[in-house]
């Protein structure tokens, strides 16, 4: 018993809007939702004229190879060499993939003896029951000293990009928008000062039970910065800076990475001459036994907490 | 021993089903609402509620241990975590928004309560 509707009056089912929606006739959210378009960028005519200036002053004032023959040399050469690079670097690379060895053959050189040995010698080695934690804190201390001065390195290079002078604050109070956040928030302040502490506390048990449950000085480390980032949202600088300021950043981050690098180097020397290494190695599964696994998860811990509180500091107000 | 069995399926399924159907309105509400408050609210309602019903059914199925317990600090921490920054949002938008007044009405408290219950809905 089908019947033909009008057009009027189909135009008011479900069915219509729903195939309309389907054929992407008309976007459902335009006019119903907030949202801006985006805007064409538009260039104003200054701009393109003081660029167009500042090119032909650096071609005639710097680089005027109309003349500088050693500069036109150069321009030719550097050309001719990053073309060639380039060229060798992409075939040295397709030789080496074309030399791999397939994935799963049994004789291939990654299925040797040290992943069996991680497996089978790790605790015995280490003293570490999480076998993972064991490696890349023992067999492999040396991988992650790299990896904690690249913290380091990088915590250093942001400091130098936004770090603020505070002479410089007081001078810019006018333009400087960074103390027109919302602050002092009665419910983030009650939330925080019951979260605070039992995040401090779990990130504290992660370092701490790095070597025998899952976790580390990474994960820990990372859970005590957000517990530290979560109190300056709630409370602000001033009060952070009560217990957290920059000496005890100073301070807790070389403190760290000498005690680190000091542990590593004194571990490996005694290993690659056969002597007696003075760390004992424990009772595997106790809290302090791992030898160096738990010294190293801790300093690592407070690295990655120092870490990611600095980085949250320095963006939001160019200082610790 | 087998009707309590029974009882305790009932009780999961109402628990998982009833959160995922929060779930669902919660989408649907995101994409639904006109204004962003309204959408917040939508959202944070369905993480808390939503999320809660699941882990309190999946509770319930997994009996009396650890992991129970564990899925219970979850809900805990979801139920300070969430409404908080829904609120610290709702906050933000307030603060940085100059033509929030023209999509909604404010009142004071007492006001609101003033007006009676029924009407605090569409405040």
């Amino acid at each position: 018993m089908s019947r033909i509707r009008k057009q009027s009056e189909y135009e008011k089912t479900f069915a219509f809007r729903f195939f309309r929606w389907l054929g992407g006739e008309k976007d459902a959210f335009v006019g119903n939702m907030e949202m801006q378009p985006q805007k064409e960028y538009v260039e104003e005519e200054a701009t393109i004229e003081e660029r167009m200036k500042d090119r032909k002053q650096v071609i005639a004032e710097a680089y005027d190879d109309s003349h500088n023959m050693e500069l036109r040399f150069f321009n030719v050469l550097y050309k001719i060499f990053s073309i060639v690079f380039c060229v060798a670097l992409v075939f040295v690379l397709i030789l080496t993939v074309s030399h791999l060895p397939a994935v799963g053959d049994p004789d291939r050189p990654t299925s040797n003896i040290v992943s069996e040995t991680y497996i089978t010698d790790g605790l015995k080695d280490t003293g570490a029951v999480n076998i993972v934690t064991g490696m890349i804190l023992s067999y492999r201390a040396f991988d992650t000293f790299g990896e904690t001065n690249v913290l380091f390195i990088a915590t250093c290079c942001v400091m130098i990009l936004l770090m603020i002078d505070e002479d410089e604050i007081k001078k810019n109070k006018e333009s400087n928008d960074r103390g027109f956040e919302p602050k002092n928030d009665v419910i983030l302040q009650v939330v925080a000062r019951f979260l605070v502490p039992v995040i401090f506390l779990f990130g504290i048990y992660i370092i701490l039970n790095g070597h025998i449950s899952p976790g580390g000085g990474f994960s820990g480390g990372a859970m005590i910065g957000a517990g530290l980032i979560l109190y300056v949202a709630a409370f602000g600088f001033e009060k952070t800076e009560k217990f957290f300021n920059e000496h005890v950043y100073k301070v807790v981050k070389v403190t760290a990475l000498l005690c680190y690098g000091c542990i590593v180097t004194y571990y490996f020397l005694t290993g690659a001459n056969g002597l007696e290494c003075l760390i004992p190695l424990g009772e595997a599964g106790k809290i302090l036994s791992g030898g160096i696994t738990l010294p190293i998860n801790i300093f690592v811990g407070s690295e990655v907490a120092c870490t990611m509180y600095a980085f949250y500091a320095l963006f939001r107000r160019g200082g610790l | 021993m087998a009707a309590l069995e029974w009882i305790r399926f009932g009780l999961v399924v109402f628990f998982v089903l009833f959160g995922v159907t929060i779930f669902f309105l919660e989408i649907f509400g995101v994409y639904r609402f006109k204004f962003v408050l309204n959408r917040m609210q939508v959202a944070a309602t369905g993480d808390t509620l939503g999320i809660g019903s699941c882990l309190v059914g999946l509770m319930i199925a997994n009996g009396w241990n650890a992991a129970s317990a564990k899925m219970a600090f979850v809900i805990v921490f979801l139920w300070l975590a969430s409404p908080v920054s829904s609120h610290v949002i709702a906050r933000l938008e307030y603060t940085t928004d100059d033509e929030l007044l023209d999509n909604c009405r404010m009142v004071t408290v007492e006001e609101a309560e003033a007006e009676g219950d029924d009407e605090n809905g569409d405040i």
